[in-house]
């Protein structure tokens, strides 16, 4: 086997179609698949999360309150204790965690909704949960990235982003991306074995609404191929893995789009969050649990 | 199947003589100048490492310098970059450059130049386990200026350090297909006191990070002093990014709307070097015809 390999690698690099491999957003749109209204009534709802099961957890900012949408639907109180988390993500230990602005921490809810500070006296946004435990959030106050590592250790990994706002990793964990809020790059940076962060990069560039220099950028997933997903002014700008605009989705309605996952059992619906209201829409392809 | 699977190098030899066909039925044949000749002098190839950029940092690449043999360090000679220069590089490549340039420096069609081959850049992962992150597409479908101060800041000065090379823009070309092919334009559009002379095959003048807009620029801009050859298929690609023989047609129908010193060729193949491969040595007479080292020139 080992001598196929090389012939075939060696005919790969004599003969490689120069394209490198095209994703359009074709390949993930379903005929007849649109957005979806899953719940409204809320104030300004924010950080969408899958749990092992595939259900997903949405925060209402404004009233400190966290909910669940099990797979029926049906949504349901987790918790009032939320003290304005914003982002949201649930670990490898199936804990939820989240960014709370109220409070100025990191924080683990335990199954009964109770929050647990892991580090306090930090300004956050966003966050993503690896596998091995480390967290990575984003200053938007600061320009900076944050990580804190599996004991809890609190690290200042980057700075001199205007605006990082959300962050999201490769699905092999290796590499982060962040959005710039007020700019109109995702900054890709690799993840070093101690959880520090080189090689910025401006890897993407995100369109923008014409008249505007600002993208708007917030909350970020990935899928298994590994493209990237970022809410924007203009709806959900879907990169490819060489960091290359493949398309945009539509927003599911006009008003401002904060964040997307991609929840249910195959996590293959991708579930937004948009001020008063969450939708979801089915998409031909599946999300990544990072924190698995 | 299972005979294949249990004979790799079975399979390898079928697929060897599927491509081999492939390529053996194009039109596009390799003429005498992309041969090598008998009594014709040869470059040297040398390969070599770039892992210090400060303008696209962390990333590595291979990049190869081609010296024919009259190359005289008394003498500043003229330089060619090639973009994805581990294809232009290779004796059995689509254009097999070293060949074409012992040959026509040989007959005095071309002045001396050395030939230096790059790669685009990989950026490794930190960790073990970890893909790295190709860079290619960063470096040369974004518009801008980096990768001409790659190249005039970095990597040619290295170059220089090694070679005498020419100070002027005329002896200055830069060539690439596909989006190395834009990546050139851009290069010389960016710095046009530094490159005078673009080759492009199946040029990616599409919308992969924002080239699609050149035509128009083209069009509102003062002439540049840049000569520019355009190499297109008919069967090229039409994707999400765009339709490239229709952007190619663009492109020239700009440069010739302003009076640029263009050629612009269309050909049948698809998204392939084969074509501007096998079309070269007559690029090159074209692209240094009236160069002052040139002996064809002055005759």
């Amino acid at each position: 086997m080992k001598k196929l390999c090389f012939v075939l690698l060696l005919l790969s690099s004599t003969f490689t179609p120069i394209v490198a491999q095209d994703l359009p957003i074709s390949q993930i749109m379903i005929e007849g698949e649109s957005w979806e209204l899953v719940a409204e009534g809320y104030q300004f709802t924010e950080g969408p999360a899958v749990n092992a099961d595939g259900e997903v957890y949405f925060t209402d900012v404004p009233s400190s309150k966290i909910y669940k949408i099990d797979l029926a639907g049906k949504v349901s109180l987790f918790t009032d204790q939320a003290n304005k988390t914003a982002g949201l993500m649930f670990g490898a230990d199936g804990f939820l965690y989240g960014t709370s602005i109220g409070g100025k921490a990191i924080v683990r809810f335990d199954s009964q909704g109770v929050p647990t500070p892991i580090v306090e006296g930090v300004n956050c946004n966003d966050l993503v949960v690896l596998g091995n435990g480390t967290i990575f959030f984003t200053d938007h106050v600061e320009g900076k990235i944050w990580s804190v590592s599996s004991e809890g250790k609190l690290l200042e990994v980057a700075a001199g982003i205007t605006f990082p706002n959300g962050l999201i990793a490769w699905p092999n964990q290796k590499q982060l991306v962040v959005a710039d809020m007020r700019g109109r790059y995702l900054w890709n940076f690799c993840i070093t074995a101690d959880g520090q962060l080189k090689h910025q990069q401006p890897y993407s560039t995100m369109q923008l609404s014409v008249g505007k220099t600002e993208s708007g950028a917030d909350g970020m997933t990935v899928d298994k191929v590994g493209r990237v997903y970022v809410c924007t002014e203009q709806g959900v700008q879907i990169f490819d893995t060489q960091g290359r605009l493949s398309g945009v989705l539509a927003k599911p309605q006009r008003a401002f789009l904060s964040n997307i996952t991609l929840g249910g059992p195959e996590l293959n619906y991708l579930y937004a969050t948009s001020t008063d209201k969450v939708y979801r829409r089915k998409l031909n392809t599946n999300g990544v649990r990072l924190a698995k | 199947m299972r005979l294949l699977n249990r004979n790799p190098w079975l399979l390898a030899m079928l697929l060897v003589s599927v491509t081999s066909l492939a390529y053996g039925q194009s039109k596009y044949q390799y003429g005498p100048n992309s041969q090598r000749q008998e009594g014709v002098p040869q470059g040297k190839v040398t390969q070599h490492r770039w892992e210090n950029s400060k303008v696209f940092p962390g990333t590595q690449r291979d990049y190869w310098i081609y010296v024919p043999a009259q190359y005289d360090a008394a003498k500043a000679a003229c330089v060619m970059i090639f973009n994805d220069g581990g294809g232009y590089v290779r004796d059995n490549g689509h254009s097999r450059v070293p060949l074409v340039f012992d040959n026509l420096i040989h007959q005095g069609k071309m002045p001396v130049t050395i030939g230096v081959f790059v790669n685009p850049g990989i950026i490794p992962p930190e960790q073990q386990g970890g893909a790295p992150r190709r860079n290619r597409s960063f470096e040369y479908d974004s518009l801008g200026d980096q990768y001409a101060r790659f190249l005039i800041d970095e990597l040619l000065p290295a170059v220089g350090k090694q070679y005498t090379l020419t100070d002027s823009p005329e002896g200055r070309a830069i060539c690439g297909l596909s989006s190395g092919g834009i990546c050139a334009f851009t290069a010389a559009w960016e710095r046009p006191d530094y490159f005078s002379k673009v080759v492009s095959y199946i040029g990616s003048f599409t919308n992969i990070r924002g080239g699609h807009v050149y035509p128009a620029v083209i069009r509102k801009t003062e002439k540049k002093p840049i000569r520019v050859f355009l190499q297109e298929g008919d069967a090229d690609l039409d994707n999400l990014f765009g339709n490239w023989p229709l952007a190619n047609e663009q492109m020239a129908a700009a440069l010739r709307y302003v009076g640029y010193d263009y050629q612009f060729v269309m050909g049948t193949e698809g998204h392939s070097g084969r074509h501007g491969g096998t079309i070269l040595p007559e690029i090159m007479e074209w692209l240094w015809r009236d160069h002052p080292d040139n002996p064809a020139a002055s005759k």
